[in-house]
């Protein structure tokens, strides 16, 4: 028996049955239980987009995550050149590149559409690909994403009287690991930072991983975005709490609060959401437009206490 | 050996006599790093009682088959298989727990009690008696894990499994609340050196036949 056991064949022999079976079990595994971790995540960002507008793990337990972002939130989905709404260009666009969606403002899914990983399957100059994404010139390309989608999510927590209190846009950049995904909150005003928050990152445990710690992510709130035309808000390293536009970085993690910054510096910037803070600010706002014509009138009055704010503030 | 002993001292032993922390030093890594909250221990102690569980008894019940070549590469295959489900199943019904424990149930596998329970035990014993002495192993190293949380988080936070049991002093509204300063130095991985040290030491004091000889 010991013999036979220690012979080459057997090696061999017991060596393929072990992967095999090991292979198999753990390919049924991640097969049976993806459908429910696909749904955990979905549910995990959409906390975190409660908790970055300033909702409380309490309050969070108590009403239900679904429910209080169906009740609270409004999902859009924009076109990110011009700044407009645009939910059923983007159904096309998608169905157009082989994914074809019902209900586009909750399936949409801006990650895969610009995978550049997957681009390089398709011929290049593929129309399709154009629809949904675009390659970002060496100059533009802040903070390492490669291809950026055409289309985005824009949450807005609106209050019971339909005024949105807050903007929330998806973000992500590259830190020195991963890919950091999260989302940035903005006040109505979008000059004001009302915090921001990660939902993956791979960065060092104890070093970079400190974006996600708490007190790291409590110093954005109440940051100034816009100096200027530009974005002035940034990580430096350093007490920046007399500096309006200024996030201390993270100690040991200069790459990473580098790559946060660029993050911010680019999602905000002319090749992020610039179009469409541009639009909002200057009451282009298509559906307060037509809901009310008074709206006309409304943002140019929040235009006004834009700049005390920011006075007041420096 | 493992036919004289009982199911019931399979299990024991290693809580107490033969604890896999206390007695053999195994382990110590993840005893560190997951011990902040009780809730991360407890979900890190079940995973672990399992994967040594499994571990165990997959390996005894081929011990006969494997050719000693390449016996570490098998034991090695069979338990990072084991704790890649462990994590999936984690990250299906626990999610939010799986993301605090993060990098940690990947490196079950190089937990050594794991390691060292297949190599030592299961390889020379029958399934069912490894399948025992996996989950003893497991849950004493469950124990020493609880201990810690839950001094840990008892001192560290204020709180056991996030409610509040020593109110925190703070200032809310211009009102003063609580008492309890929390002891940030329990939240960093040097106090869980010092409560095994304690727990070791309160285990020989119990157990003089557990100190070394010098």
């Amino acid at each position: 028996m010991s013999q036979d056991k220690d012979s080459l064949a057997n090696t061999f022999i017991v060596a393929t049955v072990l992967c095999l079976v090991c292979a198999l079990v753990v390919s049924a595994a991640a097969v049976v239980l993806k459908p429910m971790q696909k749904r955990n995540a979905q549910l995990d960002r959409k906390s975190n987009i409660l908790r970055v507008t300033g909702f409380t793990n309490d309050e969070i337990r108590e009403a239900g995550v679904e429910e209080l972002f169906n009740q609270r939130f409004e999902a859009t989905i924009i076109d990110m050149d011009t700044g407009e709404e645009a939910s059923e260009a983007c159904k096309a666009a998608m169905s157009s590149a082989g994914k074809v969606l019902d209900d586009v403002v909750t399936e949409y899914d801006q990650l895969w559409a610009s995978k550049s990983k997957k681009g390089e399957d398709w011929a290049e100059g593929n129309d399709n690909r154009t629809a949904i994404c675009r390659k970002l010139e060496k100059k533009e390309d802040k903070c390492g994403i490669k291809y950026r989608e055409k289309y985005s999510h824009v949450f807005k927590l609106k209050s019971a009287d339909g005024k949105v209190e807050r903007y929330v846009f998806p973000v992500r950049g590259n830190g020195l690991w991963s890919l950091m995904q999260g989302y940035l909150a903005v006040e109505p005003d979008f000059q004001t930072v009302a915090g921001l928050t990660f939902y993956e990152q791979a960065e060092t445990p104890g070093l970079g991983g400190e974006v996600m710690n708490p007190q790291w992510k409590k110093k954005w709130a109440g940051k100034q975005i816009f100096d200027g035309d530009k974005v002035g808000l940034k990580v430096i390293k350093g007490d920046q709490s007399s500096n309006p536009y200024g996030v201390d970085g993270l100690a040991g993690a200069t790459i990473t609060s580098d790559g946060v910054s660029n993050m911010t510096k680019y999602w905000l910037g002319p090749s992020g959401f610039g179009p469409y803070i541009a639009k909002q600010k200057s009451g282009g706002s298509s559906s307060t437009a037509v809901t009310t014509p008074a709206a006309v009138t409304t943002p140019v009055v929040e235009t006004t206490p834009a700049e005390p704010v920011l006075g007041g503030s420096q | 050996m493992a036919s004289e002993t009982s199911p019931k001292d399979l299990i024991l032993d290693p809580v107490f006599k033969n604890n896999p922390i206390a007695l053999q030093i195994l382990g110590i890594c993840s005893a560190l790093a997951v011990t902040t909250k009780l809730s991360t221990s407890v979900t890190m102690s079940i995973a672990v009682v399992a994967v040594c569980a499994c571990s165990g008894a997959a390996i005894a019940a081929i011990r006969d088959r494997i050719p000693s070549s390449i016996r570490i590469i098998v034991q090695m295959t069979i338990i990072a298989s084991l704790v890649i489900l462990v994590d999936q199943v984690l990250k299906a019904f626990a999610y939010s727990l799986s993301k605090e424990l993060s990098v940690f149930v990947g490196l079950i596998i190089t937990n050594c009690i794991v390691m060292g329970r297949a190599e030592g035990f299961a390889m020379k014993n029958s399934t069912y008696d490894s399948f025992l002495d996996g989950i003893g192993n497991g849950l004493g190293y469950a124990l020493i894990l609880m201990v810690v949380g839950f001094f840990r988080e008892l001192f560290g936070s204020g709180t056991l499994f996030g409610i509040t049991v020593l109110p925190k002093q703070e200032v809310v509204d211009g009102v003063s609340q609580g008492w309890y300063e929390p002891n940030g130095l329990m939240l960093l991985s040097p106090s869980a050196f010092f409560i095994i040290g304690i727990f070791i030491w309160i285990l020989r004091t119990w157990d003089p036949s557990q100190v070394e000889e010098a």
